[in-house]
């Protein structure tokens, strides 16, 4: 069966200040896949994953132009249309950033802390929630025995997946992940990938990565950046 | 020649430490030893049993009881009016003001913060005159006090907690964006907490100019003798306008040094204070890291 359309992006530019990082790029991600970002540093790739969850929004200097839509519970959405709120568009696009960012808090409270922004008062689902998220990032075994205390404890690869279960339990969509494995040792990161690849079947996963083996490893489709344009990757 | 250089400026900051290290100690000693031999249960009490005296059962009328009661009620309620302002105010600052307007507000709470405490004391006093022609019972007391002190330390708290949020990482200011936070949630669920650290410095702080502030005081409430006040707009006695008074029209070397006990008793009051706040910041910071 041929996969549909997740996400379209049209005539997208963005600028930090007066500097311009991407330059009309239009392009489609494709449902249940994973696409690799590739390019070199400072090129815009992440500029471009925060263009698809808006987060660029909350950085001061930043300016954007374009369209992008995503088909999100089964309908199409402008999701820069004033009529979409952007805290339930984040919560349908997860993002994992390249340093594990737990917040200092119990392993549990970071777990859940998606669902108290999101309003949800009910213990039995938030334990329920909970478990499944870090079964889902093979978590759940070695902290099931230490849920309250705190996520900083935990090692690089270990917080790492906290931020990906943290990111899961609404369950999103789309995920977003800045060089997940950039900070962590090549075990953790084959941990990582296992995980990314298994997500596959319930989220489409966009990956900035900057290790061409780990992309031949894990991505479907792969698109570069240079000179704040996609281009098709040279192998 | 980098190596003198080198040699010279780390012989300087040890110098500079050493002045101060100096400085301090000779103003503790100087105080532990006049003040010491002097500081006993009569000092504090005078002729009233000090359990009397701190189950409020009988007043306290020869000695520095109701001036600790005093401080210590002014401490706290000057902090309770900044506090909140105060770190309104800070967040605004970080968070929403943009522009022209942030730069009128850094400049006005610049403006604020130089101004001089005597002045302080005279807008307290100028206000008092002018509510008095409307509410007839408002006379200088606590309650104008503690505004005016108020008054005088928000620019403290304003501006550690401006700068310590300001100071975040843009990082962590995303963490809880990413999320789906709304912008308040942001603020109160991650930004705040990660900033308590340094705005509970700006706090300590605080505490510290409202126990030791005497210009402000002796303008707008407080007097040589009143007692423990009944009610936010009584007079009311305080340690450092007790030392004032005492130092500028002792009587006898006996009385001066009572002076000096009051000043350790203070000093003592400050130091609870701190600890108080120190202990505070400790369990609500518990497990984070500072950035």
């Amino acid at each position: 069966m041929k996969k549909s359309v997740k996400i379209t992006v049209s005539s997208l530019s963005f600028s930090y200040h007066d500097r311009k990082i991407l330059r009309n790029i239009s392009t489609t991600f494709t449902e249940q896949t994973i696409t690799a970002i590739i390019g070199p540093s400072g090129i815009g790739k992440s500029t471009l994953l925060c263009c698809l969850n808006r987060l660029w929004e909350n950085i001061p200097g930043s300016r954007m132009s374009g369209r992008v839509q995503i088909k999100l519970k089964g309908r199409q959405h402008d999701i820069y249309d004033k009529s979409y709120p952007v805290s339930q568009l984040r919560r349908q696009v997860g993002m994992v950033f390249q340093n594990p960012n737990p917040l200092p808090m119990s392993i549990k409270r970071n777990i859940a802390f998606p669902l108290k922004l999101a309003g949800e008062k009910n213990r039995a689902l938030i334990e329920d929630k909970i478990e499944e998220s870090l079964k889902a990032v093979t978590l759940w075994n070695e902290v099931r025995d230490r849920l309250d205390s705190n996520a900083l404890s935990l090692s690089g690869g270990q917080q790492q997946r906290l931020c990906l279960a943290r990111a899961l339990i609404l369950d999103p969509e789309i995920l977003l992940l800045d060089e997940p494995t950039s900070s962590l040792d090549s075990r953790s990161s084959l941990q990582i990938e296992e995980l990314l690849l298994n997500l596959k079947k319930r989220c489409t996963l966009l990956v900035v990565s900057h290790y061409r083996d780990q992309v031949k490893r894990i991505a479907d489709d792969v698109v570069e950046l240079a000179g704040g344009k996609l281009i098709q990757p040279q192998h | 020649m980098t190596t003198i250089l080198e040699k010279l400026i780390t012989g300087w900051c040890w110098f500079s430490v050493l002045i101060l290290l100096s400085g301090t100690g000779f103003v503790l000693s100087t105080l532990y030893y006049k003040g010491m031999p002097h500081l006993d249960g009569g000092l504090i009490f005078g002729s009233t049993s000090p359990m009397d005296a701190l189950l409020l059962k009988r007043q306290v009328f020869d000695g520095l009881f109701p001036a600790i009661i005093g401080t210590l009620l002014l401490v706290l309620l000057s902090i309770s009016w900044a506090l909140p302002v105060g770190l309104a105010a800070g967040i605004y600052l970080s968070e929403y003001a943009q522009g022209r307007v942030k730069l009128i507000f850094d400049i006005l709470f610049d403006l604020l913060a130089s101004i001089p405490s005597i002045l302080i004391g005279l807008f307290g006093f100028s206000l008092v005159i002018i509510l008095h022609r409307i509410l007839d019972r408002l006379t200088p007391s606590l309650l104008i006090s503690s505004l005016s002190l108020a008054l005088l330390v928000l620019p403290y708290i304003i501006r550690t907690t401006q700068v310590s949020l300001e100071s975040l990482p843009l990082e962590t200011r995303l963490t809880g964006y990413a999320l789906g936070a709304t912008r308040l949630q942001n603020i109160f669920f991650i930004l705040l907490p990660r900033s308590l650290n340094e705005i509970s410095s700006g706090i300590i702080l605080a505490i510290g100019r409202c126990a030791e502030d005497t210009a402000v005081i002796m303008l707008t409430g407080a007097v040589a003798t009143a007692g423990i006040p009944r009610s936010l707009l009584s007079q009311y006695e305080a340690l450092p306008f007790y030392i004032y008074t005492i130092s500028a029209q002792y009587t006898d070397r006996q009385e001066l040094m009572t002076g000096y006990s009051a000043s350790i008793i203070l000093l003592t009051l400050c130091l609870l204070l701190f600890g108080l706040a120190a202990l505070l910041k400790k369990r609500l910071t518990q497990g984070q890291p500072s950035h």
